[in-house]
């Protein structure tokens, strides 16, 4: 029996690169009819080399950053005549999207593609199909790459 | 009791307490004896500057008859026990010195015989290369480019260096004297302790004042003041990030600023960059004008004797110059980016109100009183010599007894591991200092600059603005203080401490230069990248290296007018 359809995963990092990932999601949702669930996962990896105790401070500051670029992206899908909504999670990237697709059962998780990345990230072509193949072996979701060009 | 009795009680005690004092045997006034002589006199090193903890021995043949040390201005007194002399000689040594060993004459032999006071001539010791020093020198380069490469955190290269000093110094010592270098207690006395609370100090203060929302309430302030036009906007924001920068520390400014300045940008539609790039350096030039804008300051500061008003009054104008070099060259780089600007949506608009909202108004309010008490005991402190540190300590403690947070929370919220880097720094840089480079390095520059100010305020400014862009301010500010010292005290009119204001502004301002150059330069660009806005060092580089010639070339003129 063919599992019941419950929603779209779009990883969003912010910034011009999200923008083919953000316009695919909202194809796709407008599509498929389901509803769109922007993720954004902060990352405290950069305080590594500066002020530790600062954690806890950054950590809420970051999401509220992440709260905003998730409405950015919701403003842009209520625009288009679909309704979204932000999710903001902490922790390890990979970790945080299988976590949200196993809660919410989803259908769909679109990632991003895009250039110039460094070589220790998971979006890169290279380690990005095997997080994929990941994604689909443990939440079932069905992972859709989004390619093009970054917006200005 | 009534006062009467108790004021009668108390005069008795303190007249006790008064007579002690005036007939005790350890007073100073009983050490001296009217009918023994002294040795008095003088050491220095090659660069003419006092050498403390010498050892000063009065042999006669082999037999040791008197020995002193010498104190921090070189200052040297033996007593000469009632002892009838043949052939006396005066062996003066230390550590990483040559010995030197000095006949006394048959005239200053007849003087001690008598009971005069002999004066000898000062003396001068040279420096002696040993392996140590080769050892102190690969272990302060080795932890400065551990730091530069950011292979290792700050804090454990710096604390590899001294434990590997320390653990050199007592595990070789047993097999060679070449291989001392100092001992704990000669390590410890190069930790700055006024640094060190002083920073501990502020860091409670920010502890509490970055949870009010303050800094996101004046960015939105300054959005709305603008009303959204950025040419308006971006001077706002920038004084806002350096004035704020001038009294708390350029990272929690920025770590607050970059999340609030991203939302501002994203509302109206424009590259974070153009906001984010100014204001960091921003805060690098205008963090200069006070003792506690920047890690460097604190540390010339303390070590140059340059109270809070030092800075504001000789380095104000020329940060102000400086600030409004980079404003005009901000805006004209960014001019194409701003003026994409469009009005904000209703939602985003909303949001960003909700967020420009002061969330701990009467800790606020505390905050507010007890920083401005802070400010003016910086300000008046200098007049009864009261340090920083104890202005730093005493309003963190007011602060803490009026909010009464929870302590264990305050506590954690200092920094320790830059309170670690900072102390171990300091050991690490005393030991190049004990084995002698560093005195080797002031007289080469000394050589170069000769006696031209104008040629040392160059070199200082320039030498110190071009380094810190690719090594961190922090160890190299602490490592040239000790030859900014020696400059400002033999290159004539530079004790006026110029020179160190020339560090402050190349040290500081210089971190505009490249990414790695001011960790307010690293925080900014993990924010702006988490935001989907990747700062690359390419980037940075294009738009810094401009800056720093602009900002420090100004502020250097007004160095120039004011000084020369």
């Amino acid at each position: 029996m063919e599992k019941a359809m419950s929603g779209i995963i779009c990883a969003v990092r912010g910034g011009p690169n999200s923008q083919p990932t953000i316009d695919k999601a909202i194809s796709l949702a407008k599509e498929v009819s389901l509803p769109l669930y922007f993720l954004y996962i902060v990352n405290l990896n950069f305080l590594v080399h500066t002020q530790s105790s600062r954690v806890s401070t950054i950590s809420e500051e970051l999401s509220k950053m992440g709260e905003f670029i998730l409405l950015t992206a919701q403003d842009k899908a209520n625009q288009m005549g679909v309704a979204a909504e932000g999710v903001v999670r902490q922790g390890d990237v990979q970790e945080e999207i299988i976590l949200l697709a196993q809660e919410l059962e989803a259908n769909y998780v679109i990632l991003g593609l895009p250039q110039g990345q460094k070589e220790a990230d998971i979006f890169v072509p290279e380690r990005i199909k095997e997080f994929s193949a990941l994604i689909e072996q443990e939440s079932g979701a069905k992972v859709v790459l989004a390619e093009g060009k970054p917006s200005e | 009791m009534n006062k009467t009795r108790k004021r009668y009680l108390l005069s008795a005690i303190l007249l006790c307490i008064s007579l002690a004092l005036v007939f005790s045997p350890t007073g100073s006034a009983a050490e001296i004896k009217s009918n023994e002589s002294y040795i008095l006199g003088y050491v220095y090193d090659l660069q003419e500057q006092p050498v403390s903890g010498a050892e000063v021995n009065l042999l006669d043949g082999d037999t040791l008859i008197a020995a002193a040390h010498t104190q921090a201005d070189g200052r040297y007194a033996l007593e000469i026990p009632d002892t009838k002399l043949v052939t006396p000689s005066l062996s003066i040594g230390r550590s990483h010195f040559e010995t030197v060993t000095l006949e006394l004459s048959d005239t200053q032999l007849k003087q001690l015989s008598s009971g005069n006071t002999v004066v000898i001539e000062p003396l001068t010791l040279l420096r002696q290369i040993s392996i140590a020093f080769w050892i102190s020198a690969i272990i302060f380069a080795v932890v400065l480019f551990l730091i530069a490469t950011g292979t290792t955190h700050n804090t454990l290269a710096a604390l590899m260096g001294a434990s590997l000093l320390l653990g050199i110094s007592y595990l070789g010592h047993p097999i060679s004297d070449e291989l001392f270098i100092f001992d704990f207690d000669v390590s410890i006395s190069y930790v700055d302790w006024n640094v060190i609370f002083l920073i501990m100090g502020m860091m409670m203060f920010i502890a509490i004042v970055e949870h009010t929302g303050i800094f996101q309430w004046m960015a939105f302030f300054a959005y709305k003041i603008s009303r959204g036009r950025m040419l308006i906007l971006l001077p706002i924001l920038m004084l806002i990030t350096g004035i704020a920068s001038a009294f708390l520390d350029n990272v929690t400014t920025m770590l607050l600023m970059t999340p609030i300045t991203v939302q501002i940008a994203l509302s109206v539609g424009i590259n974070p960059l153009s906001l984010l790039i100014p204001e960091v350096m921003a805060s690098n030039v205008i963090g200069v004008s006070t003792l506690v804008g920047t890690p460097t300051n604190i540390l010339i500061g303390s070590y140059g004797d340059i109270s809070f008003n030092g800075f504001l009054q000789n380095l104000t104008p020329g940060v102000i110059a400086a600030f409004i070099g980079l404003l005009i060259y901000s805006a004209l780089i960014y001019r194409k980016d701003l003026s994409k600007a469009h009005p904000a949506s209703d939602s985003l608009m909303s949001r960003l109100e909700e967020r420009g909202r002061i969330t701990q108004p009467v800790h606020l309010k505390k905050a507010g009183w007890v920083g401005a008490g802070m400010l003016l005991m910086f300000v008046f402190g200098e007049k009864v010599h009261l340090l920083p540190s104890v202005t730093a300590l005493i309003g963190a403690t007011a602060l803490l007894l009026w909010i009464r947070p929870n302590i264990e929370e305050m506590i954690e919220a200092v920094d320790w591991t830059t309170l670690v880097f900072f102390m171990t720094l300091f050991i690490v840089v005393g030991a190049i200092q004990e084995v002698g480079l560093i005195s080797i390095i002031a007289g080469w520059i000394g050589n170069f600059v000769g006696d031209s100010l104008l040629l040392a305020m160059i070199a200082i400014t320039w030498l110190s603005a071009i380094l810190s862009m690719v090594i961190a301010n922090i160890p190299f500010t602490a490592a040239m203080l000790p030859v900014v010292g020696y400059l400002s005290a033999t290159v004539p009119g530079a004790d006026t401490k110029v020179l160190f204001f020339c560090l402050s502004i190349g040290a500081a301002m210089g971190g505009n230069g490249t990414l790695i150059g001011a960790s307010a330069n690293m925080v900014t660009a993990g924010i702006a990248e988490a935001a989907g806005y990747k700062i690359s060092y390419g980037y940075f580089l294009r738009k810094g290296l401009p800056a720093l010639f602009i900002t420090v070339s100004l502020a250097f003129i007004w160095l120039l007018i004011k000084f020369l």
